[in-house]
């Protein structure tokens, strides 16, 4: 049967530092077999485990788009997994199991703008949407994109190439924005993530917001799309409570009786209305 | 299935050939009362306790389980399947407790392959209550004394016999060949129902409480009832239902396993971000999430109360902490909280 804790095996092709700090690692990942791949169908918004044989393991956002060739995730250094990850170079192998959890609400978003507001590094599972809706495919279904992203400086912002080739497009209205620039001439703002939004202000009619950030920023952000005229049942986020399993068995990630790997992680700000604040 | 009847010297034989043939477990007398051990003989086994100091769940969920193994070159491979096993004397209520652990592992969704084969290559044998202990409230909960939810087979005593209720086919098996159970025998252990049950006065209204529940997640009253609480976890360790499990890694003389142990909501690690936060950073919030577990979450996530009665809770609490309190003042409190207003 198949074995919800059987991580398969994935090869580092790539390892990018991605700010000063130097303690946020991009790792691009290959299936080793391709049987994995086929099977492998996932979302932006879903996350998978990595795991390392004795370090452990730890959910990570999927930072990559489905259609994306290798599956990216972004990782910051905190505790023993990933620093026994930031170790690893390319050519290492490690575990992956999911994709667990739901993903943004593509189907409800068709036909409408999105809103994409993120700050500091939970921009992964955004950066896999923004990359998701970009596809010409995928463009033509949706209105305005607006994405929103902030750091506390430019050396902290991620995907940084990315991001000056995103600035470039026509069809993606980008606003990056950090703390301090501390004399910087990129990005162009200076300001917290809330209040630059504020200024930007896209109308909330008819649009689908999207939330990624620390607990901080999301409480201050909220008012702001309240402002706008964003409803709850369209504003969406994605929490990150503790996690063990990813399939709602080990209890750890509860919010009420809601489980942030299962039901989640994203929740519109109207179902996390009805639920305890536990996050 | 028919009831059968069996004789003490049948019930002995059975056992004995079982210890033969499979895995064996019963409760056996030990320092601090019983507890479960395999058994080679059936006179080894030990009902005279009302129950065991540990609950019977881990023998569908451990206390600490092999998820994986990996090779030298760092490859995962999957354990050996459980070995078959039959447990004895399992009380009705640790049942129930076995019962709501394979829904909530194996129900729609993603299964837990380990609990599912365990549960499969299990035979539970239960054995009624003849007496409660004080801390007994399983009828409070929708249970029974003699209850059958969660068994293959059910056993009820009447002095030299035992009326043998099979429950699944893998029970019926067990007792084929008995003669069937007559009238005398059925009204022998109704009436012992009754007279058991008779000794468990409290009663619990588990529809209100998931009515007033999510309502009083704010209530002041969770830092009264917690008070004494220590987190010290021995309640969620001893309840039957209780599922949390932490995952880690062991590696021993270049060994590695990944096992998951069981793990507590009580305790504030549980809960706590890798960023520090910790959404229940106060002890009230954790003996409020237990709570609110057992009445209310589960009920939303499998359809059922995870609270058997048992008593365990009660019974090793050191703050002195009981669970029957708790529940009325919570179900008392709705009232209170509207006079306040
Ligand atoms: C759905 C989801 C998506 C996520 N996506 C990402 C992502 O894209 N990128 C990312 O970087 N992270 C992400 N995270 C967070 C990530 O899972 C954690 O950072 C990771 O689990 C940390 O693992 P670790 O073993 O390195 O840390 P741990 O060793 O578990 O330590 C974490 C923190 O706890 C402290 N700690 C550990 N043990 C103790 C103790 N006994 N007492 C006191 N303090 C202790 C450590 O000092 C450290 O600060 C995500 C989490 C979730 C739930
Ligand atoms: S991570 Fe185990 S229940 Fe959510």
């Amino acid at each position: 049967m198949n074995n919800p804790y059987l991580p398969v095996p994935m090869r580092i092709e790539k390892v990018v530092i991605e700010n000063d700090a130097r303690d946020l690692k991009t790792f691009d990942l290959a299936f080793v077999n391709e049987s994995d791949w086929q099977n492998f169908k996932f979302l932006p918004g879903q996350f998978a485990f990595l795991s390392i044989p004795g370090a452990g393991e730890a959910p990570f956002g999927i930072a990559s788009a489905p259609h994306e060739p290798l599956v990216k995730f972004t990782v910051k250094r905190v505790g023993v997994f990933t620093t026994a990850l930031h170790e690893l170079e390319p050519g290492a192998t490690v575990g992956m199991r999911g994709p667990w959890g739901n993903f943004y609400p593509f189907e409800l978003m068709q036909g409408k703008d999105v809103v994409i507001v993120s700050g500091g590094f939970s921009f992964t599972t955004l950066r896999a949407t923004i990359a998701h809706l970009l596809l010409p495919e995928n463009r033509k279904n949706y209105g305005r994109i607006l994405a929103i992203y902030g750091a506390r400086s430019p050396g902290e912002l991620l995907y940084k190439e990315e991001l000056k080739e995103w600035e470039k497009r026509s069809d993606l209205e980008l606003v990056l924005c950090v703390d301090r620039l501390n004399g910087a001439s990129w990005p162009q703002r200076e300001g917290l993530v809330p209040n630059v939004l504020k200024a930007v202000a896209p109308k909330g009619e008819n649009a689908i917001a999207l939330v990624c950030g620390p607990p901080v920023m999301l409480r201050y952000t909220h008012p702001v799309l309240e402002e706008l005229g964003f409803a709850p049942e369209n504003v969406f986020l994605s929490l990150e409570n503790r996690m063990k399993c990813g399939i709602g068995k080990c209890g750890h990630c509860n919010v009420g009786p809601k489980y942030v790997c299962k039901d989640g992680p994203v929740f519109s700000y109207a179902q996390l209305l009805k639920l305890p604040p536990e996050y | 299935m028919k009831h059968r009847l069996i004789t003490r010297k049948q019930l002995n034989e059975l056992l004995d050939r079982l210890a033969q043939e499979v895995c064996l477990y019963a409760p056996v007398r030990d320092k601090t009362g019983t507890s479960w051990a395999e058994i080679r003989r059936a006179d080894e086994a030990c009902l005279d306790e009302v129950n065991t100091v540990e609950p019977a769940k881990g023998f569908v969920f451990p206390r600490c389980e092999v998820l994986l193994r990996f090779d030298p070159q760092g490859n995962p491979v999957e354990p050996e399947p459980p070995p078959q096993q039959v447990v004895f004397g399992i009380r009705p209520c640790d049942a129930r407790g076995i019962a709501f652990l394979v829904k909530f592992y194996t129900q729609e969704g993603r299964t837990d392959p380990y609990v599912r084969a365990r549960r499969e290559k299990t035979t539970l044998i239960g054995v009624a209550c003849t007496r409660t202990a004080p801390t007994c409230f399983c009828l409070g909960v929708g249970g029974s004394p003699q209850g059958s939810e969660g068994l293959d087979l059910l056993l009820v005593e009447l002095g030299e016999e035992l009326l043998a209720e099979p429950v699944t086919e893998k029970g019926e098996r067990l007792v084929a060949d008995l003669p069937p159970a007559e009238e005398k025998h059925l009204t022998a252990a109704e009436e012992q129902r009754k007279k058991v049950e008779a000794e468990i006065s409290l009663r619990i209204d588990t529809r209100k409480l998931q009515e007033l529940l999510p309502g009083l997640y704010d209530t002041p009253l969770w830092q009264t009832l917690a008070l004494t609480c220590v987190n010290c976890g021995a309640c969620t360790f001893l309840c039957p239902t209780c599922h949390c499990f932490d995952v880690t890694d062991e590696t021993v003389r270049g060994r590695t396993v990944r096992c998951r142990v069981w793990d507590s909501c009580q305790f504030a690690l549980y809960s706590r971000h890798a960023s520090g936060h910790n959404p229940r950073h106060d002890p009230a919030s954790r003996y409020r999430n237990r709570i609110m577990d057992k009445f209310y979450y589960t009920v939303e996530q499998a359809g059922m109360v995870s609270c058997v009665g048992c008593g365990r809770c009660i019974i090793s609490c050191p703050a002195g902490i009981d669970i029957r309190q708790t529940v009325g003042t919570v179900q008392n409190s709705k009232c209170k909280l509207k006079n306040e207003k």
